[in-house]
């Protein structure tokens, strides 16, 4: 069964305009990005959506396997090739004829392999280990790494050729932090599916501040982290163990704000401050993996205002009702506000009371 | 006079691709820019035979210059292909593979390719 590619930020948008231009021309793809973030769900859906899905989608994983059983296993080996060869073996290169073949973690592969894979890729042809003959095949490679392959090249671990040759079409999968927007979507998805599969189970859906706390997490482990969540709420059905359970920090534990003015500096805006945390605090606002064309046209400082001073303003509006357990008048007058504009500003930022 | 010769030039360096843009505008040429394969093919299907040449660089992000070219080799088999390459030899080999009518290396001249453009979509026996 494959996963669909869920998500409704504009890189993943991107993606599957991609895919769908991209599946029918049987050419080279490099799929790239973090553990987790979907790279193979990405090579199911270039494989679904083109004229070989009738055909075998096989997969094989580089990292998992040393070498020479790898190679074997790519190739496959006639009857005597070396110990233990008993009988004679189809290779992966052979199950995937006419088909697609997946090479999971291909930065991983060792140089000898790479060669070979090379070889193949260029010609067509390969044999069997222990075989005199060429088979033809025609396979079509798509490959995955979360390995700069740049840095690789540079430090000669990976053959320049065989990158040029499985680049030809480079998608890129952005991280999960990248695109938060694809959250709540992944959230319902995967709630659904296994509402489905296990229907025994009650997790329930995060109620709007969890779900706000999860958006607000920084998912080093991407989708795969999320959807090993949600397993995990169908069967303890609190978002609370699950939000407390999260490793680093989450957000309840993110920088305090100070608002007795003691601490002001550090949140100034001091110069060497400002450049080191540029790119991240930037990247909260705007989606940085796009081209700059796009980039430029979403970079609106009105916009980008309006979002962080909101979630400032959301903070410290949490923080005071909290201090003053959830005295509204006392709170607005804290803040120096009106009564009602707090009331106005809790609805806008949905900041409600904890349900005990 | 006879229309204007549509160019498709693809480079994602912006600055590049302005140069390219102001040179054969000055030159006479109806030019359209895509910053990568992606764009430029969305472009090409757009407008179909709009095109007489397309100049592409190799390497950029999501369609490669050489996964350009093997596509609109195979759907539009008219459009003439000039490909450049800053890399050595490595991605040049697979733009003449992918079946580039002309491969270039960088620095490249601009009066040459503009020299290089006009053979390709005039050839010799059409102007007497």
């Amino acid at each position: 069964m494959s996963t669909p590619l869920i998500g409704v930020s504009k890189s993943i948008l991107k993606i599957k305009e991609l895919i769908s231009h991209v599946a029918n021309t049987c050419l080279n793809v490099l799929i790239t990005g973090e553990t987790g973030v979907g790279k193979e769900v990405v090579a199911q859906s270039l494989y679904a959506e083109s004229v070989r899905s009738s055909k075998n989608f096989v997969k094989i994983n580089c990292a998992a396997l040393p070498e020479t059983l790898l190679e074997s296993e790519l190739y496959g080996f006639e009857k005597g090739a070396f110990t233990g060869a008993h009988k004679k073996r189809q290779g992966k290169f052979q199950t995937a004829d006419k088909g697609v073949l997946f090479l999971d973690e291909i930065g991983d592969m060792p140089l000898s392999l790479q060669s070979k894979m090379l070889h193949v890729l260029q010609s067509g042809e390969f044999s069997p280990l222990g075989s005199d003959q060429d088979y033809k095949t025609d396979v079509w490679v798509i490959a995955a790494t979360n390995h700069n392959l740049e840095d690789s090249m540079a430090k000669k671990m990976f053959r320049e050729d065989l990158f040029y040759r499985l680049n030809i079409i480079k998608i890129d999968i952005p991280p999960l932090r990248e695109r938060k927007e694809d959250i709540p979507s992944l959230i319902e998805y995967y709630i659904r599916l296994y509402r489905s599969e296990y229907p025994e189970n009650h997790g329930s859906k995060p109620e709007p501040d969890i779900l706000e706390k999860l958006c607000q997490y920084t998912w080093p482990g991407n989708v795969r982290q999320l959807q090993n969540c949600i397993k995990k709420q169908m069967v303890l059905n609190s978002w609370e163990k699950i939000l407390d359970d999260l490793p680093r920090e989450h957000p309840d534990l993110s920088p305090q704000i100070q608002i007795n003015g003691q601490s002001r500096e550090s949140y100034s805006l001091e110069n060497h401050e400002f450049a080191n945390n540029r790119p991240s605090i930037i990247s909260e606002f705007v989606d940085l993996s796009t081209s700059s064309e796009k980039l430029f046209e979403d970079i609106s400082l009105k916009k980008i205002k309006k979002m962080a001073s909101d979630r400032v303003e959301k903070e410290v509006i949490g923080f005071v009702l909290d201090k003053v357990g959830w005295n509204r008048s006392r709170a607005a007058k804290i803040l120096k506000i009106s009564y009602k504009t707090l009331l106005y500003k809790m609805s806008e930022f949905e900041v409600s009371p904890p349900v005990k | 006079m006879a229309d204007p010769r549509r160019l498709l030039i693809v480079d994602d360096n912006e600055d590049i691709l302005s140069t390219f843009y102001e040179f054969f505008n000055s030159m006479g040429y109806e030019v359209k820019t895509a910053v990568d394969g992606f764009a430029a093919l969305k472009l090409l299907k757009d407008k179909a035979n709009f095109f007489d040449c397309l100049i592409t660089d190799l390497v950029m992000p999501n369609i490669s210059g050489v996964g350009l070219i093997s596509i609109v080799k195979k759907e539009f088999p008219h459009l003439k292909i000039i490909a450049m390459t800053g890399f050595g030899d490595q991605p040049g080999a697979l733009a003449s593979e992918a079946n580039a009518d002309v491969v270039l290396f960088k620095p490249i001249d601009l009066f040459d390719i503009e020299h290089t453009v006009s053979d390709l979509i005039n050839p010799k026996n059409d102007n007497p």
